[in-house]
């Protein structure tokens, strides 16, 4: 069989529904494809915890301090299980680790911005979080089925997420002005991110992920639904947005899109955000502090008479 | 450093199911690792790992591929049933 014949039978397989393990036949593209996105979801966990982590030692109470860390650890786990199966798609976890901290992959634009105090927990809980299912949620029809086994735990664990970080909002509205006001500080700085989240408008015929179905829906589709879905909620809490300000049009939330202002995202892009270059500098030194620890597990144990 | 298959097991019900993969160096600590990471929320009681080179499988998944009709193999070869019982039925009165 020819490459070209290969490469027809595979874009029907994919196209109607087929699902690919990572010791079948695949183009190089589709291979490279699902791995960057794979890698750049795993780097996503992995410094998705960090803004979170700050503000464990802020925690209103032990409880919250426990429930926090556990969500923390739970981020880790899931870059933990992605890595995994993009090794197997042929790149080094090492290799992953350099080129993240050398700038050369990405991670989600919401995990460069400062955390400032215990509001943005909720936020970050309930939003940044709730965005995350919407994306997840829709990923679980994948072609590529080792990440659709992974992201049926990962969505299991951000439900619980999402309920953690609805938990700590419900408790800052129903609270005095000022943990209120905190609630409403964090929400007019990560609105923004938040609707950058979904990425700009997807360009559907040229998106290879889209034709190959990695991914199933469009980032306007989503970040549709996720509008639908969590606007209302804030209003209903008493709470008002900041620009870009989501109106309702024939039964629906939406934004005008010429509300939004895409500069901060392309900064993103360039490696360029806020937190950026701390967030990175702490993963390197982390990751080069703990180097004793990789070192010692990678011997086998050695039985002691 | 080797991949490890992860198994798990609820209880005595349900068998033994593939949860996943780690990295390891011996199986000790793919244990650890595995518990780490598929144990979490008590998703199970047992665990079992194995090196990923320790398992057999196909190399040509159309080999599964039936060599003949073997459908009496299923329960729907054995349709018809009520149509059945009225000819036995029947053949039972002429007795």
């Amino acid at each position: 069989m020819t490459y070209e014949q290969r490469l027809t039978d595979f874009r029907h397989y994919v196209g109607t529904g087929g699902k690919v393990e990572a010791t079948d036949w695949m183009p190089d593209d589709y291979r490279a494809g699902v791995l960057k996105f794979i890698e750049m979801h795993a780097n996503s966990e992995m410094m998705g915890a960090i803004p979170e982590r700050e503000q464990i030692p802020h925690a209103p109470s032990l409880q919250r301090k426990m429930s926090l860390t556990a969500k923390v650890q739970d981020e880790v786990g899931h870059s933990q299980l992605l890595y995994r199966i993009a090794e197997d798609l042929g790149k080094s976890r090492e290799t992953m680790y350099l080129d993240l901290v050398n700038g050369r992959s990405k991670f989600h634009n919401v995990f460069h911005y400062p955390t400032r105090h215990w509001g943005d927990v909720a936020v970050i809980g309930w939003l940044i979080d709730g965005a995350a299912l919407v994306t997840q949620a829709a990923l679980l029809e994948s072609s590529y089925a080792p990440y659709t086994r992974v992201l049926k735990r990962i969505c299991a664990e951000e439900q619980l997420h999402l309920r953690h970080g609805e938990d700590i909002t419900l408790e800052l509205a129903s609270g005095t002005d000022k943990q209120r006001a905190m609630f409403k500080d964090a929400l007019d700085r990560w609105w923004l991110p938040i609707v950058h989240f979904f990425g700009p408008k997807s360009n559907v015929g040229k998106d290879l992920l889209l034709r190959w179905r990695v991914k199933t829906r469009t980032n306007e589709d989503l970040r549709a639904e996720f509008l639908d879905r969590y606007v209302p909620k804030i209003l209903e809490l008493g709470f008002s947005f900041p620009t870009p300000v989501p109106f309702e049009f024939e039964g629906h939330w939406v934004l005008r899109e010429e509300d939004i202002d895409w500069a901060p995202l392309d900064a993103i892009k360039r490696n360029q955000g806020p937190e950026t270059a701390r967030r990175l500098e702490l993963r390197r030194s982390t990751y080069e502090q703990h180097a004793w620890v990789r070192q010692a597990l990678a011997e086998p144990a050695t039985q002691v008479a | 450093m080797d991949v490890y298959e992860v198994f798990r097991r609820s209880g005595h019900k349900q068998p033994f199911e593939h949860c996943g993969t780690v990295t390891a160096p011996d199986s000790a600590m793919a244990l650890l690792m595995a518990k780490e990471c598929y144990l979490r929320r008590e998703e199970g009681q047992y665990m079992w790992v194995t090196r990923r080179s320790d398992i057999h499988s196909w190399s040509d998944e159309a080999l599964f591929e039936p060599a003949a009709d073997k459908s009496y193999r299923f329960a729907h070869a054995y349709r018809d049933v009520v149509r059945k019982r009225e000819l036995a039925r029947r053949r039972a009165g002429q007795l």
